[in-house]
């Protein structure tokens, strides 16, 4: 892994092909929404659309990801697949995710995998 | 031992980190505290080496400094944390570890990334669109101590200060919500 699968987007939800492959991984074709190969089907296509533009949230949606707007602001930040949320509540499977320690490296959770670990969540506050 | 500041003041982080050994990361975004179902720090989970969690998010304690406000004995805590690192005792048999961490309501879920939304802004020197997005964090998760109280230090109010009171007066009548297990 190399980054969390979170999205902070400039500019409001309504993003070109471009913008939504960049943005989410996900490209949207004919046969539906595709990334490395596989499709998603898409039963309501035009759900997706405003005019000529992709409604990214709408597509998040559909990829069961939360996404929430500042409509003032244009910033749009969509959350990671609820899968890996789930994995850790009802499967008791630890999530992976990649943070910067303290001197700003980055650290990936599994880079410790094959050991024991007791992860501790604190803060300052 | 892993450690997750959920946190954006590193300065702050780094004052209470002297001689640790073990690593600290950063979590500016919470990311964790989306991906774990956080509401609350100190939140701790034992996670073997396959990637099982085999403690869920557990209210667990350093030391014994809040146990006036939450009859909480560290050193017992601690045991139970040694016995596992040592032999695998677990203080959970796997059958009632599983389900006991609630999954983030809608309202917890869009409250981690509105948070996210404000923070950003405020880095960005908007702080009344930082204020704006704090406030309909809060609204949205007014228990979760992740959205609420982190946001206090990020909007110029201390944590420490009567404002703790306020939370945690509402959080008691709420019945001390938290997604995971607490007590020794």
């Amino acid at each position: 892994m190399t980054s969390n699968d979170i999205v902070m987007l400039e500019g409001g939800p309504l993003v070109d092909a471009a913008g939504l492959e960049d943005a989410l991984g996900w490209a949207l074709k004919p046969e539906g929404l595709c990334k490395d190969g596989a499709c998603v089907i898409v039963s309501d296509r035009e759900a997706l659309f405003h005019g000529e533009r992709i409604d990214i949230t709408a597509v998040a949606s559909l990829l069961d990801r939360p996404a929430a707007t500042d409509t003032q602001s244009g910033l749009v930040a969509i959350g990671a697949p609820r899968e890996q949320r789930r994995a850790a509540v009802n499967d008791m499977k630890a999530p992976d995710f990649v943070l910067p320690n303290i001197d700003g490296l980055p650290m990936n959770f599994s880079d410790h995998r094959s050991k024991k670990r007791l992860l501790v969540a604190f803060s300052s506050w | 031992m892993i450690a997750v500041a959920i946190d954006e003041d590193i300065p702050a982080v780094r004052a209470g980190c002297d001689g640790i050994t073990y690593p600290v990361l950063i979590d500016a975004e919470h990311i964790v505290a989306e991906l774990y179902a956080i509401s609350n720090v100190p939140t701790v989970l034992m996670i073997d080496e396959r990637d099982n969690i085999v403690h869920p998010n557990w209210s667990a304690y350093a030391s014994d400094t809040f146990r006036e406000l939450t009859g909480i004995d560290s050193e017992k805590q601690k045991d139970h944390i040694r016995a596992w690192a040592k032999d695998g005792t677990l203080r959970m048999s796997p059958d009632d570890a599983k389900g006991v961490v609630d999954d983030l309501s809608a309202e917890e879920e869009e409250a981690r990334l509105v948070f996210r939304i404000a923070a950003k802004l405020r880095r960005d020197g908007d702080t009344i669109g930082a204020e704006r997005n704090f406030e309909r964090a809060n609204a949205l998760a007014p228990n979760d101590w992740t959205v609420r109280r982190a946001s206090q230090p990020l909007r110029g109010v201390n944590p420490f200060g009567d404002a703790f009171m306020e939370i945690y007066t509402e959080f008691n009548e709420a019945g001390r919500p938290y997604h995971g297990v607490t007590g020794h």
